[in-house]
């Protein structure tokens, strides 16, 4: 385990170029460049706040303290990260198959391919949240003292994010189904995250049912299992809120994203060995 | 310590093969326990020895599996049984330019692949104008790659890959491409890698080139090894056992 670290250490300037590749790559020959990683959340977004908060009328509460109630820069709180989220477990569990080329002719430590995903995905991540920040200021929110925690929340976030990758990108060069069912799983995963909806919606159903097979735990509690759910409810307490997290939300999805991300580093490494052959 | 380059002892690969297209979670479940794949040995305990500073071929006909003993040595593939073990930095030529972005330039992939390879940005930059001339290609350095010509891209995946200064280089059949004076240039290459006390392992099917180049030779055949020794008898006869009765 060790040895592994050394090697990892090694490729750091590897997986730096490796994301840089993917920076510099991405929007070659185009006339709106980096642009474009902006247009795709708003193009969601628009459409997004028209269906929900024109047509069906989802009213979240206003910001506590903050007072802004904006739905648009509500929903891209929750968006934002979602999207990030998404991104990095969809493209890092297919970053072994579409490497395949490398992968097959030189060695190196085979886990710097979806790691330098998750680096230059978060570069553009970071890059909308700056964004989103000017907003947030613009439409009254004074989220400038928890900018240090949103940060700190953002990498857990990336930690995260890269255990179910490293996981599913394994899991995807044994089985090509893994990626056709987590096209599946994605989407109605993001439902179950309060990202369009808040979580209030849920309170009234879930005491109406109340508790499950004569137990005291509610349909809330199981929906609250979702670590996703917890990240969304947290970063909109920063960002849109600007008020502490709850606690037990911050402990429960730090103590999920280094689970997470150790799962992920020794699923990786118990079967990396086999990966050149498979593909 | 040995004065063997490499050592490689026992080494035995096998592959699975599948009668029917495995990777799909379906034929996994209802595969279970009745297995319907079966082992196929592609190396079956193979030993021998590189010595340090010596040029060392492997030779053999096609499917005899040499290219998968280089990616055992490479560290691409991992063996069943067996283990290879090194004296100092290895570095693989299967097939150059692999890892070039094609939007990139030769500039920007000159890094990026001298990184895959394990090269520092120090070494990079140090190195950089020895591979862009040795390339031949200064006048599109900063054009992206997928505009160079399969002959360019070759040369400057070569050269990258050349100016890794290992101190064991693994080559595999690479040299079949690229025109006469490119080949000329890297046959030059690896004598000054020789003079240089490297080694190097390669495989190729063009004998007068092996017996020029190597010391010793490993005969591969089916995955087992059936001699190994100075280059001239062992070449002589395996050309020997390939020839029509
Ligand atoms: N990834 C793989 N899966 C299954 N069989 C393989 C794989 N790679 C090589 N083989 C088999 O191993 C044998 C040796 O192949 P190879 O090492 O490429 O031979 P050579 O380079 O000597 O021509 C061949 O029969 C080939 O079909
Ligand atoms: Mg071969």
């Amino acid at each position: 385990m060790i040895q592994y670290f050394k090697d990892l250490l090694a490729a750091r300037e590897l997986l730096a170029n490796l994301t840089l590749r993917e920076v510099r790559g991405q929007y070659k020959r185009t006339i709106f460049g980096r642009l474009w990683s902006l247009l795709n959340p708003l193009a969601t977004m628009l459409v997004y706040t028209i269906v929900f908060a024109f047509i069906l009328r989802i009213q979240p509460d206003a910001g506590d303290p903050s007072g802004v109630d904006v739905f648009a820069v509500w929903l891209l709180c929750g968006l934002l990260p979602w999207a990030f989220f998404a991104s990095v477990v969809q493209t890092g569990m297919g970053s072994i198959i579409a490497n395949a080329g490398l992968v097959q002719k030189v060695y190196f430590p085979r886990i710097v391919l979806p790691l330098s995903l998750t680096g230059s995905i978060g570069i553009n991540w970071l890059f909308e949240m700056a964004v989103l920040g000017v907003v947030l200021l613009f439409v009254g929110s004074f989220f400038l003292p928890w900018v240090p925690l949103v940060l700190v929340m953002m990498v857990l976030l990336a930690v995260y994010a890269t255990g179910v990758a490293l996981v599913l990108a394994i899991a995807n060069v044994y089985f090509r189904d893994t990626q056709y069912l987590m096209g599946i799983v994605m989407q109605i995963w993001f439902y179950l995250t309060p990202v369009i909806y808040p979580v209030s919606l849920l309170k009234e159903p879930s005491e109406s049912v109340g508790g499950l097979l004569g137990t005291p735990i509610t349909v809330l509690d199981v929906y609250r299992l979702n670590p996703m759910e917890r990240y969304v409810e947290i970063m909109r307490n920063l960002l849109y809120d600007n008020r502490w997290p709850a606690v037990e939300d911050m402990g429960y999805f730090v103590a999920i994203a280094f689970l997470s991300l150790a799962i992920g580093v020794v699923v990786f490494r118990r079967f990396e060995n086999r990966m050149a052959e498979l593909i | 310590m040995s004065i063997h380059a490499v050592s490689v002892n026992s080494v035995s690969k096998k592959f699975r093969l599948y009668h029917e297209r495995n990777q799909s979670l379906k034929s996994a479940v209802l595969r279970r326990r009745r297995s319907v794949h079966e082992d196929f040995w592609a190396l079956q305990d193979i030993s021998f020895e590189v010595p340090e500073g010596s040029t060392f071929g492997l030779i053999g006909s096609n499917g005899s599996g040499k290219s998968t003993l280089l990616k055992c040595l490479a560290r691409i593939y991992t063996p069943e049984l067996g283990s290879i073990t090194y004296k100092g930095r290895i570095a693989a030529l299967l097939e150059v330019g692999s890892g070039f972005h094609p939007e990139l330039s030769g500039r920007e992939n000159i890094f990026l692949n001298g990184s895959i390879l394990g090269m520092s940005r120090k070494e990079i930059t140090r190195k950089f104008d020895e591979i862009v001339d040795f390339s031949g290609v200064e006048a599109f350095i900063d054009q992206p790659v997928k505009n160079y010509s399969s002959g360019m891209y070759v040369r400057l995946g070569f050269s990258v890959a050349i100016n890794v200064a290992p101190d064991i280089l693994v080559v595999d059949e690479v040299l079949a491409v690229g025109d006469a004076e490119f080949q000329d240039r890297c046959k030059q290459k690896f004598v000054q890698f020789r003079e240089e006390g490297k080694t190097v392992i390669l495989v190729s099917h063009a004998m007068d080139m092996v017996q020029d180049m190597c010391d010793q030779v490993a005969w591969l055949s089916h995955g087992k090894l059936v001699a190994t020794g100075e280059a001239r008898p062992t070449i002589a006869s395996y050309l020997k056992s390939v020839e029509p009765q």
